[in-house]
């Protein structure tokens, strides 16, 4: 079934907390190189499906490949060491430790250090100077591209972030774009974002879906049409 | 025979009063034919199992690991003996020793149950203070010169006058009353309330029970009950000494519960007389190693068996069923429940703010709702909704502004007490009693007006119609001895929702009642939600992701962004707002 | 002048005695009970390199390595299915205690062992001759704290432990692999004690029970300080000092209960005790 040039491909995927399944028979292939993105309201379970494919929750049915490979029962750290990082919503910073330990706890050993910075601050400059600033002391958008570079230091081929745009000014929301178009235009890096900012999210992505009850309740590519498709999904 | 299965229940408690009838016989003609060796052994290993049960309805039943129990048994002990040994052993001193035996270790009881179980406490720190008490007791035996002994005990007392054989009769009897007490108890009504303590501190609060206060209480029960059997103790052995009081016995205590089976009542009998009566009579032989047999059957069992010996036999028992049918009544209303005559605001908000340290969640809010209404919680994620469905339900959450409901201020007042006044509140995650049937939960719901019996589990529920009618729906009512834990999500849903209920509540805070449900389930709860504001008047605020189940019910929305209240209006009003489109689409700032 | 250094030396032993137990809690969150176990290994790893005829001090090397494999296998065989049950946690290190109290017995049998003093003679100090070694005991505490200081704030591994005492989620979704975290913790908590068991043996006796009575005290300790070096430092030496003066001035048994009594009441007040700093 697995789609033979698909990243990252989920098949009849279950998972949740305790007795709930807040993901249930969900289905999506993402194409490498393609910029994903995932809608759709509060707790309709895009968080949880993060988790899930990065193996942070036990997935209860179905079957996850990346590169055509089951990782199901593979540890994060592993996952993680073969190439995907991920960007996580709440507390994704540890608040008392500098943006340079942040960054450093992306690694598994400092050798690595030095050319992670160096890619790091192609994307955010204002980092080269602030290393020692505690996390907890950056504005709300600085934050959240503390969170993105420590994502992008081991260029990942498979990059997972979760509204990565939330809460943020247009001018930092389109930093952030920028940064993510530039990664993948020069690494090839897959992209799945789940997000709630509809013009970000149409803004960069090839294609879309919107999650509903812990499925997939449409998908498409991102074309004109589009935007008011998804609105009616998300509407309020 | 397929025809009428005999109650399996009954077979149980046959096998369990053969048992009793059993251990009585033991008890009286034992000395027939037992040497005074085993006799005095098992003497003392069944003043111990006394013990051990007050252990195990602390631990295995409440959840509150504690060492202290020696402690208290110890106080009861010396207390007896210092009476016996300085004033004389005449029927009245021996009145007044076995007293204080009593009332000394249950004030002590007092003092260390209100030092552990404060609101916020961990669980964790009542272990620590069990841990201190025994300390503390041996120290002070320690310095108390010749009123205490010292470190040689006190020895040479007159005591009661019964000899060998007759304190054997007098610890068996003693013990088997209390086994079949405690046996009783813990299936009463009101012995439920203990699991439930243990299971869910939280929900207990959140029905209007004073958890901290229930514990205080067992304490000092099971501090007397521990100072009973140290009276026992100090008139059948005729010596006391320091380490009776000590936290090394305190720990043999609790393995000799967890060995038997924490969580039963025969269990840790069994294997305190057991591992005493075989420590006694091997440890003079092989002395490390049965100590090293003891302790790695400890640590195996806490680890592969944690519900002890008892565990493994209770499966080869027929599985235990609820003894007849539990019927339901209807529970004659408390009060008039009719919509309030005039439109006084139910609950009042007035500039309500939650800070945790230098994080703002909440700021300024103000709204006030009536009697009748239904009103929906919106916001994104991070929006403080669920933070402030707390304030509302536990005043000592409350940062800054007043809330009011009824009229009565609610800051720094404790859950149990804002239930008091008419709050209900039902949890996002089902919060229920995994441990007990549906009928326990339900009559736990009225437990704080309505005494339980500490005696029998009665066969009658009343409850208030609306609860009822959530049974009804839902198809909870032909479960009412089915355990909570074989519940689907949905049915723990509508159990919590039927306990809410069931608190007779004049304003009710749902946080996201139909998170994992299905669209059956959905529309179920919306059908219950709309009788009970509309047709009882209770008010309700309604924490809810799905804008489409808000249209179906709703009669105002509250939206929140970022700690703020931002809009207050209706389900249209709302949903034609710029501002709301705007903060769903991501775009808002500030 | 006496009274004060008494304070700081028993300030230092008590820290010595109880950063193992400490490192443990910071990170797993799981109290060993089997602590005083690990400080009687430690004290009879002195007694076997005496009746090796090695080098006294051989005996701290011998300890820590003794400990942290003995700790090793504590890690995965008993505290790993206990991480969710952390009141049964503390219930089968006690066992453990007990088994390895009972083992110990079984080999040395339970009579005291003596052992010789790694530093013996008196100096003279403000008009009185004090031990040298209790002397001592203060260098030791601050090795043993620098020690941990440079391993927390210095190494990758220091960092990859501050962050999954942080926040134990974020650290697992950055790929650091927290059961190994929790194992090097355990081994190094557990080493720590073994030492920390040598430099006790030239303050009290070496028996199959040397460790229990040492036990309460690091736990109430490790409850008020959390997971901070420097909050135990200061608990140390207010509740040492406390434990000095009352021994003096009122009842040398009474003494003996000061740090649990006063650490109990602390928390009762603030049940984060010191931890917030």
């Amino acid at each position: 079934m697995a789609d033979a040039a698909a990243k990252l491909s989920l098949e009849g995927v279950a998972s949740g907390y305790g007795a709930i399944n807040i993901i249930t028979e969900l289905s999506l292939a993402v194409k490498a190189g393609e910029i994903f993105a995932l809608m759709g309201k509060n707790g309709m379970g895009k968080t949880t499906l993060l988790k899930t494919i990065l193996g942070l929750i036990g997935l209860r049915a179905g079957a996850i490949a990346v590169d055509g490979r089951s990782i199901a029962g593979a540890s994060p750290a592993s996952l993680i060491a073969s190439g995907i990082a991920y960007g996580p919503q709440e507390q994704a910073l540890f608040q008392d430790l500098s943006i340079k330990d942040n960054l450093r706890l992306a690694l598994r050993s400092d050798r690595e250090l030095d050319n992670g910075l160096d890619h790091v601050y192609g994307h955010f400059p204002f980092m080269k100077e602030r290393l020692a600033q505690k996390a907890g002391t950056l504005s709300g958008g600085e934050q959240k591209m503390l969170i993105l570079a420590r994502a992008l230091m081991l260029k990942p081929k498979l990059l997972l972030l979760d509204e990565i745009s939330e809460g943020l000014q247009p001018s930092v929301v389109t930093r952030i774009a920028n940064a993510l178009k530039d990664e993948r235009q020069k690494n090839g890096t897959t992209i799945l974002l789940v997000e709630q900012n509809l013009d970000f999210a149409l803004g960069i992505a090839d294609r879309w879906a919107v999650l509903k009850l812990g499925r997939i309740d449409d998908e498409g590519d991102v074309a004109p049409e589009a935007r008011q498709k998804i609105l009616e999904h998300l509407k309020i | 025979m397929a025809e009428r299965r005999p109650s399996s229940f009954n077979f149980r408690a046959l096998i369990l009063a053969g048992l009793a009838v059993l251990a009585l016989l033991l008890v009286l003609f034992g000395p027939m034919f037992l040497d005074r060796f085993t006799l005095n052994v098992l003497t003392r290993s069944m003043i111990y199992a006394m013990l051990a049960i007050t252990v195990d309805l602390l631990w295995g039943f409440t959840g509150v690991l504690t060492f202290g129990q020696a402690a208290f048994f110890g106080i009861g002990a010396y207390a007896a003996a210092m009476i016996l040994t300085h004033m004389g052993a005449s029927p009245g001193l021996i009145a007044l020793a076995f007293a204080l035996a009593i009332i000394v270790p249950m004030l002590v009881g007092l003092v260390v149950g209100w030092l552990s179980f404060s609101y916020k406490a961990t669980p964790l720190y009542a272990t620590v203070i069990s841990l201190v008490l025994p300390i503390v007791t041996t120290q002070v035996v320690f310095s108390g010169g010749q009123w205490t002994g010292s470190s040689s005990g006190l020895v040479g007392y007159g005591t009661l006058p019964f000899g060998l054989v007759g304190f054997f009769r007098l610890a068996g009897v003693c013990l088997l009353v209390l086994t079949v007490a405690a046996w009783f108890f813990v299936r009463s009504d009101a012995g439920k309330l203990l699991v439930a303590i243990r299971d869910n501190e939280v929900r207990c609060a959140y029905l209007g029970l004073n958890p901290q206060r229930l514990k205080i209480a067992l304490t000092t029960v099971l501090a007397g009950v521990a100072g009973l059997a140290g009276f026992l103790f100090a008139n059948s052995s005729g010596v006391v000494a320091p380490e009776i009081t000590g936290f090394v016995f305190g720990t043999e205590l609790v393995i000799w519960t967890a060995l038997g089976g924490r969580g039963t009542i025969i269990g840790p009998v069994m294997g305190t007389i057991g591992i005493d009566y075989l420590s006694a009579n091997l440890s003079g032989e092989l002395p490390f190693l049965w100590n090293l047999v003891i302790g790695t059957l400890f640590v195996a069992m806490i680890i592969l068996l944690p519900n002890g010996l008892a565990a493994l036999v209770a499966k080869f028992l027929p599985a235990r069923r609820g003894a007849g049918a539990m019927r339901l009544t209807n529970l004659a209303a408390a009060g008039a429940q009719v919509t309030a005559p005039e439109e006084a605001a139910l609950l009042s908000v007035k500039d309500l703010g939650k800070t945790y340290g230098s994080l703002k969640v909440l700021e300024g809010l103000d709204f006030d709702i009536r009697p009748g209404e239904l009103v929906s919680l919106v916001g994104p994620n991070g929006a403080g909704k669920t933070s402030l469905m707390r304030c509302l339900s536990d005043g000592t959450e409350i940062s800054s502004g007043v809330v009011r409901v009824a009229g009565q201020e609610i800051n720094g007042r404790t859950p149990n007490e804002i239930v008091a006044l008419g709050v209900g509140r039902k949890f996002q995650v089902a919060s229920v009693f995994e441990s007990l049937a549906v009928a326990d939960c339900l009559r736990l719901a009225l437990a704080a007006r309505h005494r339980p019996s500490p005696v029998t589990r009665e066969s009658d529920l009343a409850l208030p119609t609306a609860a009822l009618d959530i049974l009804r729906l839902t198809g909870l009512d032909h479960m009412l001895e089915r355990p909570v834990a074989d519940l689907s999500h949905g049915l723990k849903q509508s159990l919590e929702l039927a306990m809410v209920v069931a608190l007779e509540p004049r304003l009710i805070l749902l946080d996201e009642p139909t998170a994992g449900l299905t669209k059956t389930e959905r529309t179920t709860i919306g059908g219950i939600l709309q009788k009970l504001t509309r047709e009882l008047g209770i008010a309700a605020i309604v924490v809810e992701h799905d804008l489409d189940f808000v249209r179906t019910i709703s009669s105002r929305v509250v939206v929140l962004h970022q700690g703020r209240l931002v809009l207050d209006g209706t389900v249209d009003a709302v949903a034609n707002s710029e501002l709301v489109k705007t903060i769903y689409s991501g775009g808002a700032h500030g | 002048m006496i009274v004060l250094l008494d304070i700081v030396t028993t300030a230092a032993i008590l820290f010595v005695v109880a950063s193992g137990l400490l490192a443990i809690f910071g990170v797993l969150k799981i109290i060993n009970f089997a602590h005083g176990a690990w400080l009687t290994l430690g004290g009879y790893c002195a007694v076997v390199t005496t009746a090796l005829g090695l080098n006294p001090w051989t005996a701290l090397p011998l300890a820590f390595v003794a400990g942290a494999l003995l700790g090793a296998i504590t890690e995965m065989v008993i505290v790993r299915p206990l991480y969710r049950r952390p009141l049964d946690a503390i219930l089968a290190t006690w066992g453990l205690g007990i088994v390895i109290g009972q083992l110990i017995t079984l080999w040395f049998g339970r009579d005291v062992q003596f052992t010789p003093n790694l530093l013996s003679g008196t100096v003279d100090l403000f008009g009185a001759s004090y031990s040298i070694y209790r002397l001592f005991t203060i260098a030791a505490a601050l090795i043993i704290g620098c020690a941990f200081a440079f391993l927390l704030e210095g190494t990758r591994l220091g960092l990859s432990t501050r962050a999954v005492i942080m926040n134990e989620t974020l650290a697992r979704a950055l790929g650091i692999d927290v059961a190994r975290v929790r194992l090097i913790t355990f081994m190094i908590g557990t080493g720590l004690t073994g030492l920390a068991g040598v430099l006790l043996t030239p303050l009290t006796s070496v028996d199959p029970n040397m460790g229990v009575g040492w036990l309460i005290g690091a736990f109430m300790l490790v409850m008020v300080a959390g997971s901070s070096f420097a909050a135990l430092a200061f608990a140390c030496l207010i509740f040492g000092g406390a434990q000095v003066m009352v021994s003096t001035f009122v009842s040398p048994i009474l003494g003996g209960i000061t740090v649990a009594v006063l650490c109990a009441l602390v928390l009762r007040v603030s049940p984060k005790g010191f931890s917030r700093g």
